[in-house]
């Protein structure tokens, strides 16, 4: 199996570095395809081996100087430079493959680039979500002291697996089996039925009363359900119910004020029941409400767009990759939906095939929503150097379309000259974003 | 699907970490309009104290006065606060006198000057310092020391010798159990600004986080157990602050740095404990002792239980070794106000005065103590780090008691490369990017 997959990658890395010139760091190797930094370091070795002509391999060397004996000195260098470099080590020194590229780019600055754009998405997930970005489980030093009080207990590098089968089966408990996940089903807040525009259809979140706009009575109830609930997924529950409320808060774009308090008694009531998930939810809490305030901010930058666009597309390979995961588990959806809408898929709760086709535009309008709520996050990097890297990845994106449930709208979105973009933002900002998110 | 990675991991060291920054924190004291005259006296009060116990070993013959009580032409000790009297330091007032003066008001790295001077004063009154044994040069404002001369005709204090405070008791160094643990410190990361590279930190980052490298190195890195920023984290843009409100593309431009810093401090955080200090150039208050950075400032890593932030001057134990740091402020203003060879040395002097930042609140901001003088240094530390400092540096000193404390100049990280890396017990090394 594991040589089916290695092969699989290295086609994979083939296509990237020479058709989509982009940067491919054993990092950013291993995020994506989930694999543990050495493995991504010898795949990257093998594949220069196999495949290495025509390409630039840069190399990272470390090691104890040879002039001065108590530094430890790590050095990237390209292949070409890789003998003269090695002499300044005392013997021994390690060399690994760093990254591989089509050509050397001129500011070091663009090795780093995809690896941080990448570390920012996993970065932007809601703090109760794994991923490898938060639990660090794919480096050699694991720490299983380490807790984060974000999604309750964590990371240690042992325990990842049994967590994510954990979230796994409860995904799987609410998408296959369709009697028992009855009180299951309570504790993913329906995020659909909180959004105003979304016409639910699902009888059962309609059943619980939450039709109305009253959310905060809805969260009341909610509340008593929670309780009951171990709080691992308490966490995950909260979670949702406050993202979802950013999300809302973005729909109503310009009067924040009233979903952020909604927010805040979401958030507070969800977490009486349950004192030790306190501090996360209040910080969870405060990311929505750092959503909202950059609500008010729009910026108006070309760069910021492109990169919500790329985003986008980042995401659908992620989706990509967590979907080939769940086919081993035979957890199989029927529709190539976005594994981090668990909830969404989760409470929807449509087995019949008429209503998937409905279900699938819930869940492209729903990632509309999402993007959007990613275009608006500032990028924290520094002006120029984004700039500089701009069309290349610009091209990279492009590429990595794979899913088909959001091709359409990608096309559309990737097309459009950032230029047209920010028109759009500038003058139509509000009515315009609502009117993608209905387009969708 | 990584289990063939699970076999081989290696599993970090921990070590017991104490906070001591209790007395750096200001939550009780309440600001009544006070003037600094208390903080200077309680510096007086709580030195005197302690010289006035060492004179006996010192020179038990010689009486001790007060400085009004000085004779003409008799031996005596005297104790008190050094002033420095500084023809050059920046007066606001000369920028505003009618007659300029002779000295252009030029900025310089250095305030000093030939003809400084030094006066030693107490409660009773304030005496001009002579004789060649006492350099103006090498002493600041705020100091406490004991004087060993006799008045002389003209009316100053003909210095015979000098007494410091010397090293403060240090807590008995534990056994070492052959186990190798080690504490990285690294400052003035400056995420944010353009001449930094984040491609050196990330490599940092990934190199002590264990995911760079060969296993030899993840080994090495497997040792590290603590990491310590000691200030100057993020460069906000200071152009934008002019004032007036900001607009709402600026504000996303103010912010952007610390979020990228909050990202790389998660990967940290994830992996190692990891303390956090603000510094000058940090959006925390001006004013010693800094106040630890705000949680909220990093949403991701202060989700950890790893993720510690702290005042400046910081202080903690680790397996009972007792680390003391600052971002570098003091040795700054020391550095303009008086003269070493290298800054260790001027580590070395705050150490022996037993004050952490003696200029303050002369020449240094500091918060207006009404009853206690924190930087007054009271056990010794077995490591003594300065953040924000041109070069690496390192030396070890020893005290007359048998003291040993490694002292450390962590470079700027987004100029040099430079983190410096310690063993709790001495050895050093600086990890290159």
């Amino acid at each position: 199996m594991a040589d089916i997959e290695t092969l699989g990658i290295v086609d994979e890395i083939q296509t990237l570095v020479s058709d989509k010139l982009q940067v491919v760091s054993y990092k950013w190797l291993s995020r994506n395809f989930l694999v543990s930094s050495d493995s991504a370091k010898r795949l990257l070795q093998e594949f220069v081996e196999k495949h290495g002509n025509g390409l630039e391999v840069v190399y990272s060397l470390s090691g104890w100087l040879k002039d001065s004996p108590s530094t430890y000195h790590i050095k990237l260098v390209s292949s070409a430079n890789l003998a003269e470099a090695k002499k300044e080590f005392s013997d021994n020194c390690s060399v690994q493959v760093y990254s591989v590229q089509a050509c050397i780019p001129k500011d070091p600055v663009a090795l780093w680039n995809a690896e941080f754009v990448q570390a920012e998405e996993l970065f932007r997930q809601s703090l109760s979500v794994d991923n490898c970005l938060l639990d660090n489980r794919f480096c050699g030093v694991s720490n299983p002291f380490i807790k984060r009080n974000g999604g309750g207990t964590i990371p240690s590098t042992t325990a990842v697996p049994q967590v994510k089968t954990e979230a796994l089966g409860l995904r799987k408990s609410n998408s296959t089996a369709q009697v028992q996940p009855e009180q299951k089903k309570v504790q993913l807040p329906s995020p659909s039925a909180s959004v105003p525009s979304s016409h639910v259809v699902d009888p059962k979140s309609e059943s619980r009363g939450s039709s109305g706009p009253g959310q905060g009575s809805k969260l009341v109830a909610d509340k008593d359900k929670v309780a009951q609930l171990p709080a691992a997924k308490k966490a995950v529950q909260s979670d949702k119910s406050s993202k979802n409320g950013g999300a809302l808060a973005n729909m109503w774009g310009r009067v924040p004020t009233k979903p952020k308090a909604d927010n805040v008694s979401a958030a507070t009531s969800d977490a009486t029941p349950n004192t030790f998930g306190n501090a996360a939810q209040i910080c969870a809490m405060e990311g929505v409400e750092d959503r909202i305030s950059d609500d008010d901010d729009q910026q108006v930058s070309i760069r910021r767009t492109s990169n919500g666009e790329g985003n986008r597309k980042r995401r659908v390979i992620f989706d990509f990759s967590d979907e080939e995961d769940e086919f081993k588990d035979a957890v199989n959806l029927a529709s190539p939906d976005l594994p981090k809408q668990k909830s969404i898929s989760g409470s929807k709760q449509t087995p019949s095939s008429p209503e998937l086709q409905k279900q699938e535009d819930k869940n492209a309008k729903e990632a509309g929503s999402k993007s959007h709520e990613q275009e608006r996050k500032p990028l924290p990097i520094s002006e120029p150097k984004k700039s500089k890297l701009y069309s290349s990845e610009i091209i990279s994106e492009h590429a990595s379309i794979k899913n088909a449930a959001l091709k359409d709208e990608v096309a559309d979105a990737a097309p459009i000259s950032p230029k047209r973009r920010k028109v759009l933002k500038t003058r139509v900002d509000e009515r315009g974003r609502e009117g993608l998110l209905e387009q969708s | 699907m990584e289990v063939d990675s699970e076999n081989n991991l290696f599993q970090r060291k921990q070590s017991l970490y104490q906070s001591l920054d209790e007395s750096f924190g200001i939550q009780k004291e309440v600001y009544r309009g006070q003037q600094y005259s208390q903080i200077y006296f309680a510096r007086l009060h709580l030195m005197r104290t302690l010289l006035y116990s060492l004179v006996p070993n010192w020179k038990s013959h010689l009486p001790v006065c007060t400085i009004l009580g000085l004779e003409e032409g008799k031996e005596c000790i005297i104790v008190g606060t050094l002033y420095k009297y500084m023809k050059l330091k920046p007066s606001i007032l000369d920028e505003y006198s009618k007659e300029r003066s002779a000295s252009p008001l030029v900025q310089r790295h250095n305030f000093m000057h030939p003809d400084d001077n030094l006066v030693l004063e107490d409660e009773s009154g304030r005496v001009k310092l002579s004789g060649c044994l006492l350099l103006p040069s090498k002493y600041v404002t705020g100091i406490i020391i004991a004087l060993h001369g006799k008045e002389t005709s003209a009316g100053d204090f003909l210095v015979d010798d000098i007494l410091e405070a010397g090293l403060p008791q240090q807590i008995e160094r534990p056994i070492q159990l052959g186990e190798d643990k080690y504490v990285v410190f690294i400052s003035g990361l400056s995420v944010g600004r353009s001449s930094s590279n984040p491609l050196q930190f990330q490599l940092f980052v990934d190199h002590i986080t264990g995911h760079l490298g060969d296993e030899k190195e993840q080994n090495i890195a497997a040792q590290i157990v603590q990491v310590v920023i000691a200030g100057n984290s993020v460069e906000v843009p200071h152009g934008l602050l002019n004032g007036q409100n900001l607009g709402s593309k600026d504000q996303s431009r103010l912010f952007e740095p610390i979020k990228e810093l909050d990202i790389l401090l998660t990967q940290i955080a994830a992996s190692i404990p990891l303390d956090i200090m603000p510094g000058s150039s940090d959006p925390a208050n001006f004013s010693l002792p800094q106040q630890p950075l705000h949680r909220c400032l990093f949403p991701g890593s202060s989700a950890y239980n790893t993720f510690r932030s702290c005042t400046n001057p910081h202080c903690f134990e680790l397996d009972n070794i007792r680390f003391l740091g600052t971002s570098g402020q003091n040795i700054d203003d020391l550095g303009k106000y008086s003269e070493a060879n290298n800054n260790v040395e001027f580590m070395e002097r705050t150490l022996r005065w037993r004050h952490l930042a003696p200029t303050a609140p002369n020449t240094l901001g500091c918060y207006p103590f009404t009853d206690r003088d924190p930087f007054y240094v009271e056990t010794c530390p077995h490591v003594y780090f300065v953040g924000n400092q041109d070069k690496y540096e390192s030396s070890l000193i020893k005290g007359s008691e048998g003291q040993m404390v490694r002292l450390i100049c962590i470079p700027r990280f987004a100029e040099t490369g430079v983190a410096v890396v310690v063993e709790s017990h001495g050895a050093n090394r600086y990890a290159l990017c």
